[in-house]
C-alpha cells in the first residue's frame, strides 16, 4: 500500500547538441489505493513518465516519492513495483506457473510451497488455473494478458504500473477486460498507474485521470471533472468521443462572431472578456438539440451532411451555410434517426451547455453548468 | 516506445560507493582476458619491427628500443608479397561479389517466394555447407586439370586483355570453386535476414503488379544493404585467407599467379632457420586488406548484425 | 464493373478450416465490411480476394472474371495492409509511383503528375521527398492509401488499416476513409474486428465467426434484426445482455429473473424450451429505488443493485447485480444519460419493456424473434 507523488519531474534526452524534452515539470499525487490513468496522444510523454516511476528511465530533474521516500536513485529491482507491458513481455520459455513464480523467487524469501500456493490463488482469481502448465506461445491474446496481470498481482507490490495493456486486444475483449480490471483493482486495493491513449479507458477506469500533451500536464481530476470542466482546449477536445465541437470567433459587442454564426453571450458569460478577444465556442455533440420545439437557446440553420446510425445512437454531421466545405460539426442523438442527409434543420446551442475558451491561450473561460440526477456526490467534488 | 538511457550524470560519490570485491573481481577478469587476446597481436607487431638480434635478446612483447628497431623486415616482406597481393585480390574480390549476389538471389527465391520442391533445394544447400574441403580436393584437381581445363582455354584470352597476364587465367577455376563453395553458407545468412522482413512488403509489391524479378531488384536488393556488408566482409575474409583450394589448384608457391596464402608459409625460411621478423611482417602485411575492409565497413557490419538479432 | 462474387468459398490449412463455404455478392462501388473476432476467417477471405492465398474449394469472381488462380499482379486490385507495408528504402513519391510502373498507358511524366494529384487529395504532397521511416503513423497510413488509390483499381482491399492508430486519429480517419471511398466510387472490401468501424463505415456488413458467414446486411438490420445470438452479441457496444433460462408457464425463468411474456413473445416462442433472452443495454430502464416502490413492482420490473458505474461523460454504463442474492457476477448492463449517475451499491428499479426483447434458441443460437421496432424498415436508409 503506498502513496505515490511526482514532484516537478522532468525528462530530457540529450544527444550532443540536440535535446528533446519528453516530460516537463509533471507533478502528480496518487493516494493509497487509487487508480490513476495517464492519458494523452502518442508522444505526449505518458510512457516515459511511467518508465521513470518504474525505474526503467533515469530522472533528469524533480523527485518521485513512494510513501514519502524518494526513489529517484533506487534501482528498478528494489522498488517493489509490478508492471504490465503492452506486449505482456511473458518469458516464452517458461510455463505460466513459471512466469508467475519468477518474481516471487527473485525478490522475496518465500518458500517454494508458499510461492506455489500464492500462484494458485492468483491464478484462480484471474481465471487461468487450467493454463498453469502451458507456455505463453500456446495461449490466446486475452489469456496472455491475464497471465501478465497475474504475474504482477502475485507479487503483491506497493504499486501497479500498466503500459497500455489492453491495446493489443480485440475491441470486444478490450471492453470486457476493462470491466474486469476495474473489479480487480477495487478488490485488491493496490495503488495503480495506468497509461493509455484511449480516452474511453481513461474515463471508465480511473479514479483520477491526468491528461498530458507534449510532455506537459494539462489537467488532473476525476474523469467527469475533466469531461465537464476542462481546463483548456486540449483537454476539452481530447476527452470525449466524438470530440467536442469547436467554433473559432471573436467577441464583438454582445456576441461571439464566427464565420457562420453570431452567438449572443449573456452579460454573465462575457463579463470579464475584452471586446475583440479571440474566443472559441465549444459544445459537446450530445448537448446540441436538433429541431426541438421549445426555444430556450439560440437556434441556427444547418444542413445535414451525413447520418451515421450506430444502432443505439446516431452520429450526425452537419454544416452551417456559410461554413467552408469540410468545416463540419457533429451531433449525437438517440434512438431512431429523425433526419437524413440533405435535410435542413435548426440546431440549438443552449447557453447552459456551452463552453468558452480563450482563442490564443486555449484556457477555459467558462464551462457548462451541471445538473446531475441520481447520486453523483463525490463524482464531481 | 523510448529506449533506456544510461546515467549521464555520474557523480564521484556514486562510483566510489560501488567499489567492492565483486567489481574488483570483474575488472581483473576483464583485464586478464584483454591481455590474453591482445598479447599475440602486440607480440607480432613488435617482432616485425625488430632486428634479428633484438628478437633473440628481448622479451617478445616489449617494443624495440633504439638499435633494435628496423623497417627492413617489412620492406623485404612487401617486396616478396606485392605480386601475390594482386593475385589474391584479383581472385578474392570477384569471387566474393559473385558469391554474395548469387547467395542473396538464392535466399530470396527460397525464402520469400513459394514454389514446389523448395524444400528439396533448401536441403541441398544445407548439405552443401557440411561437405568438408578436404573431401573434394582430389576430384577438384582432376576436374580443373583434366576434365575441364578452363585455365588453359582462357590463357590466350587473358593474354590479350590489358593489365592482365595469361597466367592470371589460372585464377578463374579458383574463383569458381570459391563461389560454389561459399554460396550455401552465405545463402543461410541472407535467409535468416529475409525471414525477419515482413512478408507484407513482398505481398504489397505483388499487388502493385511487380514480377518476382522486379520485386528482388527494386525492393529486396536495396533493403539488403546492411546484410550485404556483413556477408561481404565475412566471405571476403574466408576466401582471401583460404589455403587449401589455392594449394590444390595453383601449381606451386613460385608460380606467378600464386596468391598470398601460398607464399606466406615459405617466407623467411632459409638454411639458417626461420627469420621471425620477416615472418611476422609478412603476416601483418597479408592481413592488411581484410583489416582495411573491416574498418571501412565496420558500421555496416554492426548494423547488419544488429538487424539479425533485433 | 467492379462487382465481386464469392461462391461457396472455402480455405483449409491442413486440418484447420479457416473459411468455410462463404457465399457473398458484393455490388459495384459498395463498401462492404468483413467483421468478426480474431481467427474468424475475415483476413483469409480478403487474402483470397487479393490472390495471396488460393481457395481450397469454391469460386471467386471479380468484375465477372474467374479469379481463383490468377496471380495478384494481374487482378487489378489494390490493398492497404495493417502495417502499411511501405517500401522503406524509397521516398514517398517512389512508393506511390511504384504501382503505376506496371500499368499500361502512362508515360513517366504522366505517372509523376498522377502521384502529385493523389498526394494532394490526401494532404501528403509536402512529404513526397521523405522516407517512410521519417513519418508518423497517421502519415504512413495516408501514404499506404495513396499507393492504393493511384492505380485506380477495380477493387480496394483493406486489412484493418486503422488498427495501429491512436484512438482519436482512428476516429478521424474513419470519416475520411468513408468520404474518400464515396468520392472515388470504388468497390471496397474492408476487414476489421472493431464493430464501431463496421457500423459507421459499411454500406453492408458481413459478420464471420469460425470461418462461417453469420449474416450479411445493412448495419441497422444487423443491429435490430440479428440472425443469431452471435451477431446480436457481436454488433453493438456495449454488448447486448443475454439471460439464459427456460420456458415456463408465464414466460421465462432464468437464473435470477422471471420474465412474463406478452402476446408477441408467447406466439414466437411456441414449443422451444431452452431459451436466451436478449435486451440491449440502452433499452434497460433504470430508476433509483425508493422504499415505496418495492411492493409496486410491475411484471417487467426488478430490484437490482449497481455494482460498477462506467462514466463515459455523455453516457454511463451501469453493471447491475441482483439485489436479493449475493451474486458474484453482473446480471445486466444498462445505459443511462450522462447527467444521470447512480453510484455502485445503490439499489435501483430496473424495467425491461417486452417490445425490446429478442429471443434466441438456447441450443442453436438462432433468432426466434427480434425486438419490435415499427420503423425498422425506415431505418435501413
Amino acid at each position: 500500500m503506498a502513496r505515490l507523488a511526482l514532484d516537478d519531474v522532468t525528462k530530457e534526452y540529450r544527444d550532443g547538441e540536440m535535446s528533446v524534452v519528453a516530460v516537463e515539470d509533471v507533478s502528480l499525487d496518487v493516494a493509497d489505493g487509487e487508480f490513476l490513468v495517464l492519458v494523452g496522444p502518442s508522444g505526449c510523454g505518458k510512457s516515459t513518465t511511467l518508465r521513470m516511476i518504474a525505474g526503467l528511465e533515469t530522472i533528469t530533474d524533480g523527485e518521485i516519492t513512494l510513501d514519502d521516500r524518494s526513489i529517484n536513485d533506487v534501482p528498478a529491482q528494489e522498488r517493489d513495483i509490478a508492471m504490465v507491458f503492452q506486449s505482456y513481455a511473458l518469458y516464452p520459455h517458461k510455463t505460466v506457473r513459471g512466469n508467475m513464480s519468477f518474481g516471487l523467487e527473485e525478490s522475496t524469501e518465500l518458500s517454494d510451497s508458499d510461492i506455489a500456493e500464492t500462484v494458485e490463488e492468483t491464478a484462480g482469481m484471474m481465471g487461468i488455473e487450467d493454463l498453469l502448465n502451458r507456455k505463453p506461445g500456446e495461449l490466446s491474446g486475452g489469456q496472455q494478458q491475464r497471465v501478465a496481470l497475474g504475474r504482477a498481482i502475485v507479487r503483491d507490490p506497493d504499486l501497479f504500473l500498466m503500459d497500455e495493456p489492453l491495446s493489443n486486444l480485440d475491441a470486444k475483449l478490450r471492453a470486457e477486460m476493462r470491466t474486469e480490471l476495474q473489479h480487480l483493482q477495487e478488490q485488491l486495493g493496490v495503488t495503480s498507474v495506468y497509461v493509455t491513449h484511449d480516452q474511453t479507458e481513461a474515463m471508465t477506469m480511473g479514479d483520477q485521470i491526468a491528461v498530458l500533451n507534449e510532455g506537459t500536464l494539462q489537467q488532473t481530476g476525476t474523469p467527469l471533472e475533466c469531461y465537464h470542466q476542462p481546463n483548456n482546449l486540449f483537454v476539452a477536445g481530447f476527452i470525449g468521443e466524438p470530440s467536442m465541437n469547436f467554433f473559432d470567433g471573436s467577441l464583438e459587442e454582445n456576441a461571439l462572431v464566427t464565420e457562420s454564426l453570431a452567438y449572443s453571450l449573456s452579460p454573465d458569460l462575457r463579463r470579464d472578456i475584452e471586446a475583440g478577444t479571440d474566443l472559441v465556442l465549444g459544445i459537446r455533440p450530445e448537448d446540441v438539440r436538433i429541431d426541438e420545439p421549445r426555444t430556450d437557446g439560440q437556434r441556427f440553420a444547418a444542413e445535414v451532411i451525413v447520418v451515421e446510425p450506430m444502432g443505439n445512437e446516431n452520429v450526425i454531421h452537419l454544416r452551417f451555410d456559410d461554413a467552408m466545405a469540410g468545416d463540419e460539426f457533429i451531433v449525437t442523438t438517440e434512438g431512431v434517426p429523425t433526419v437524413s442527409a440533405g435535410d435542413r434543420v435548426d440546431v440549438e446551442f443552449s447557453e447552459a451547455v456551452v463552453h468558452l475558451f480563450d482563442g490564443d491561450s486555449g484556457v477555459a473561460i467558462k464551462n457548462r453548468t451541471l445538473s446531475f440526477s441520481g447520486t453523483p456526490d463525490e463524482v464531481i467534488p | 516506445m523510448s529506449q533506456s538511457t544510461p546515467d549521464t550524470n555520474i557523480d564521484v560519490a556514486s562510483v566510489v560507493e560501488d567499489v567492492n570485491l565483486r567489481r574488483i573481481g570483474h575488472y581483473t577478469l576483464i583485464i586478464f582476458f584483454l591481455g590474453f587476446f591482445l598479447l599475440p597481436l602486440v607480440t607480432g607487431i613488435m617482432t616485425a619491427l625488430k632486428t634479428n638480434e633484438a628478437i633473440a635478446r628481448t622479451v617478445p612483447f616489449m617494443p624495440p628500443l633504439g638499435g633494435g628497431f628496423t623497417l627492413a623486415n617489412l620492406e623485404y616482406a612487401f617486396s616478396q608479397l606485392s605480386h601475390a597481393f594482386i593475385n589474391s585480390l584479383l581472385m578474392a574480390i570477384p569471387a566474393t561479389i559473385i558469391n554474395v549476389l548469387l547467395a542473396s538471389m538464392a535466399a530470396f527465391g527460397l525464402t520469400m517466394v513459394k514454389w514446389r520442391g523448395q524444400l528439396v533445394i533448401l536441403i541441398l544447400f544445407l548439405i552443401g555447407i557440411f561437405v568438408p574441403y578436404q573431401a573434394v580436393l582430389v576430384p577438384l584437381a582432376r576436374f580443373w586439370n583434366n576434365t575441364f581445363p578452363l585455365a588453359d582455354m582462357l590463357s590466350p584470352l587473358f593474354a590479350g586483355i590489358p593489365l592482365l597476364q595469361s597466367y592470371h587465367a589460372d585464377l578463374v577455376p579458383l574463383i569458381i570453386t570459391h563461389v560454389a563453395y561459399g554460396i550455401p553458407i552465405c545463402m543461410i545468412l541472407f535467409r535468416s535476414y529475409y525471414q525477419s522482413l515482413p512478408n507484407s512488403l513482398v505481398e504489397a509489391a505483388k499487388i502493385d503488379g511487380a514480377s518476382i524479378t522486379k520485386i528482388y531488384r527494386r525492393i529486396i536488393l536495396p533493403i539488403s544493404k546492411p546484410m550485404f556488408g556483413v556477408v561481404f566482409i565475412y566471405q571476403f575474409t574466408q576466401i582471401y585467407n583460404e589455403f587449401l583450394f589455392s594449394f590444390t589448384l595453383v601449381s606451386s608457391a613460385s608460380s606467378p599467379e600464386a596468391p598470398v596464402t601460398l607464399i606466406i608459409p615459405a617466407i623467411g625460411t632459409s638454411t639458417s632457420g626461420i627469420d621471425f621478423g620477416i615472418r611476422m611482417s609478412a603476416a601483418f602485411l597479408a592481413a592488411l586488406p581484410t583489416i582495411i575492409l573491416y574498418v571501412a565497413f565496420a558500421e555496416q557490419f554492426a548494423k547488419g548484425l544488429e538487424t539479425e538479432s533485433g | 464493373m467492379g462487382s465481386i462474387q464469392l461462391d461457396h468459398l472455402t480455405k483449409r490449412f491442413g486440418e484447420t478450416v479457416a473459411v468455410e463455404d462463404v457465399t457473398l455478392d458484393i455490388a459495384d462501388s459498395e463498401f462492404l465490411v468483413l467483421v468478426g473476432p480474431s481467427g474468424c476467417g475475415k483476413s483469409t477471405t480478403l487474402r483470397m480476394l487479393a490472390g495471396l492465398e488460393t481457395p481450397t474449394a469454391g469460386d471467386l469472381y471479380i468484375a465477372g472474371e474467374h479469379m481463383n488462380y490468377r496471380v495478384p499482379q494481374n487482378r487489378d486490385i489494390a490493398m492497404v495492409f495493417q502495417d502499411y507495408a511501405l517500401y522503406p528504402h524509397m521516398t514517398i513519391h517512389e512508393n506511390v509511383r511504384f504501382g503505376l510502373e506496371e500499368e499500361a498507358g502512362y508515360t513517366d511524366s504522366e505517372m509523376d503528375e498522377r502521384v502529385e494529384e493523389v498526394a494532394e487529395t490526401l494532404g501528403i504532397d509536402d512529404l513526397l521527398d521523405r522516407k517512410p521511416g521519417e513519418l508518423s503513423g497517421g502519415q504512413q497510413q495516408r501514404v499506404a492509401l495513396g499507393r492504393a488509390i493511384v492505380r485506380d483499381p477495380e477493387v480496394f482491399l483493406m486489412d484493418e488499416p486503422l488498427a495501429n492508430l491512436d484512438a482519436k486519429l482512428r476516429a478521424k480517419m474513419r470519416t475520411e476513409l468513408q468520404r474518400l471511398q464515396a468520392d472515388l466510387d470504388v468497390t471496397t472490401v474492408y476487414v476489421t474486428h472493431n464493430q464501431t468501424e463496421a457500423m459507421t463505415m459499411g454500406d453492408r456488413i458481413a459478420v464471420l465467426n469460425d470461418g462461417q458467414l453469420q449474416q450479411v446486411g445493412e448495419p441497422l438490420e444487423l443491429y435490430h434484426e440479428p440472425a443469431n445470438q452471435f451477431v446480436a452479441g457481436f454488433i453493438g457496444e456495449p454488448m447486448m445482455n443475454f439471460l439464459h433460462g427456460n420456458r415456463a408457464d408465464a414466460g421465462f425463468v432464468g437464473e435470477h429473473i422471471e420474465y412474463p411474456f406478452d402476446e408477441r413473445l408467447e406466439r414466437a416462442v411456441d414449443g422451444v424450451d431452452d431459451l436466451v433472452l436478449g435486451v440491449r443495454p440502452e433499452a434497460v430502464d433504470v430508476r433509483r429505488a425508493d422504499e415505496s416502490s418495492a411492493p409496486n413492482l410491475g411484471p417487467h420490473e426488478f430490484e437490482m443493485t449497481v455494482s460498477v458505474t462506467e462514466t463515459h461523460g455523455d453516457q454511463n454504463i451501469l453493471s447491475l447485480t441482483h439485489a436479493a442474492e449475493s451474486v458474484d457476477h453482473d446480471v445486466l448492463r444498462a445505459v443511462t444519460d450522462g447527467m444521470h449517475i447512480v453510484k455502485p451499491g445503490e439499489p435501483v428499479t430496473v424495467a425491461i419493456d417486452p417490445e425490446t426483447i429478442h429471443v434466441f434458441d438456447g441450443k442453436t443460437g438462432k433468432t426466434i424473434c427480434n425486438r419490435r421496432i415499427e420503423t425498422a424498415r425506415e431505418l435501413t436508409i
